[in-house]
């Protein structure tokens, strides 16, 4: 297994958000994560990339322990977040913004442009305009060019599809589904028809637990089985 | 009628920028004095020291004058006890500055804002404490000391065009730097901290490591226009650490522009015209600086050098 967090425990102050949740990812592997508002699942996220500390708990990635790591050693480990509020840096160009990246990521900035212009062809058009000129849908594909530079092994996503109208969503959509096999993903999502045709596992989060998990690709594709579970 | 400059005319133009700069101190040498002509090309490189931590990086710091003096002192205490050599007694300033920087980083770069400003501050009136009363002995507390500087072949700082030529190349060696610097992937890391921090982190960068950085090259550049001072003043006082003399650094900053070595400049001159001329005409000058300055924040928020660029400056497409 890529990733396998056991038994986390995650607390805000005395509040506890995570009790002893337990998931794993395989290596290609796009897990999703559906539940309620408050379920756990961002806190997962946070806490698998660095953000948040575990109160009890272990992550493994990639055979070694990083649960407590900084965010920046878990994200040079290959872990990549992308953010639920779609928040690129607006003051830099949209250049900038991928040049950031692929410094970090250690590669040359025309190839890590080729490879966002890939994903998002009309991209060419604002590489030197401020990104906060960018739509919703703009941004995201931006910052799902950026998480995919420099090849890591898992992308952490929240809630991708949030807030975009119907085209920004297809084209997101079909983002994830070309980098099928090629990374790993953990992928928080409402939108259950985007669940249905993308997972290939899913967990079901309620109340900092995990209540059910879906393997088999039929119960997934069936539509009361998910919706029945939230 | 609108004017604007098209992207390549911009380019053009930057691409010579530094003898731009050059002739324009000249003639402005030409048409104020070589003595104040050379007050302002110091002062600008302090602007854009102080510009790489609050323009670039987000950081008003209200005690820079901390490692202004540091280098002040360091120039004149070198020249006094170890070499009377000037480009000696600068590199000293400059590596003070650069030691006191990275020293005090520790205290100062893990926070930010409120706290980052008032630390800096708090250290500074330390600063002050330690040179007006505690090293007393060898700083002349009050009274400062003189300084006699060597000279080098036939260069002589005492003499005006040559502490103008001097401070001239060190303000474009220093605009040549921080426009090399600002324009790399580390300049951008810092408008990026500047703007959110810890998603710059997710990007897998240690933000510590790069604000330490960037802390002690602005410390360091301002102890070097510290040093400089003392090589056109020849005397040091404590007046070059006083934490009351900030503000200076602060409106020429915010005049200008913050985060534009150009802005820093023109932010530069603007105040040193503006202190330097306007008390002849206007007895309370201070309170003109203040309306300059409530101007500038409700009317022109870029400062004069982002108002000009959002004027006549290349234009840019928008998102869809």
């Amino acid at each position: 297994m890529l990733l396998q967090v056991n038994d986390l425990e995650v607390a805000y102050g005395r509040a506890r958000a995570l009790h002893g949740i337990s998931i794993d990812v395989a290596e290609g592997e796009r897990v999703f994560m559906v539940g309620r508002n408050g379920a756990g699942k961002t806190t997962l996220l946070k806490t698998v990339a660095g953000f948040l500390a575990p109160t009890a708990g272990t992550i493994r990635f990639a055979g070694r322990e990083i649960a407590g790591q900084p965010a920046e050693e878990v994200a040079r480990g290959g872990i990549r977040y992308v953010f639920q509020d779609k928040r690129v840096f607006t003051k830099l160009t949209v250049r900038e913004n991928i040049e950031i990246a692929a410094h970090a990521a250690r590669i040359k900035l025309a190839e890590a442009i080729e490879r966002v212009v890939e994903i998002y062809p009309k991209m060419t058009r604002f590489l030197d305009s401020p990104a906060g000129g960018l739509s919703g849908g703009q941004r995201q594909l931006l910052l799902l060019g950026r998480a995919l530079l420099g090849q890591p092994r898992l992308l952490l996503i929240d809630e991708p599809t949030e807030g975009l109208a119907g085209g920004a969503i297809d084209e997101v959509f079909q983002v994830l589904e070309k980098s099928k096999g090629k990374v790993a993903m953990v992928i928080v999502e409402q939108n259950l028809s985007v669940v249905r045709q993308l997972a290939d596992r899913v967990y079901a989060i309620k109340e900092g637990r995990v209540c059910s998990e879906f393997r088999d690709a039929a119960a997934i594709a069936d539509p009361a089985v998910l919706e029945g579970v939230l | 009628m609108t004017f604007a400059l098209g992207a390549a005319a911009a380019a053009r133009l930057r691409r010579f920028d530094l003898p731009i700069l050059a002739a324009l101190f000249m003639g402005l040498a030409w048409a104020i004095s070589l003595q104040r002509a050379t007050d302002f090309i110091i002062f600008c490189i302090f602007v854009l020291a102080y510009d790489l931590l609050y323009g670039h990086m987000g950081r008003l710091s209200f005690g820079h004058m901390l490692y202004l003096g540091t280098g002040a002192y360091a120039t004149a205490l070198t020249a006094e006890h170890l070499s009377a050599n000037p480009l000696a007694a600068l590199l000293a300033a400059l590596l003070a500055g650069g030691a006191v920087g990275w020293v005090l980083s520790f205290i100062t770069v893990r926070t930010t804002g409120a706290c980052f400003a008032l630390i800096n501050l708090a250290l500074n009136q330390v600063g002050h404490f330690l040179v007006l009363v505690a090293f007393a002995r060898w700083t002349g507390g009050e009274d400062g000391m003189s300084v006699t500087f060597s000279k080098i072949g036939p260069f002589d700082v005492g003499h005006k065009a040559t502490m103008f030529g001097l401070a001239l190349a060190c303000l474009v060696a220093v605009v040549w730097l921080l426009r090399r610097l600002t324009g790399s992937p580390f300049g951008i890391l810092l408008r990026s901290i500047k703007q959110n921090e810890s998603r710059v982190r997710f990007l897998g960068y240690d933000v510590v490591r790069a604000k330490t950085l960037a802390f002690v090259l602005s410390t360091a550049l301002s102890a070097f226009a510290g040093g400089l001072a003392i090589l056109n003043y020849a005397y040091v006082t404590p007046s070059f650490i006083d934490t009351g003399r900030n503000v200076e650094v602060i409106f020429a900053a915010l005049i200008g522009g913050a985060g534009s070595v150009y802005g820093a400049i023109a932010g530069g001159v603007a105040y040193m015209l503006i202190s330097n001329f306007l008390p002849n005409y206007v007895q309370r000058w201070e309170m003109f600086l203040g309306f300059a300055l409530l101007v500038m924040i409700f009317r022109f928020r870029a400062g004069v050098w982002g108002s000009l660029v959002a004027r006549f400056g290349p234009r840019r497409a928008e998102g869809a």
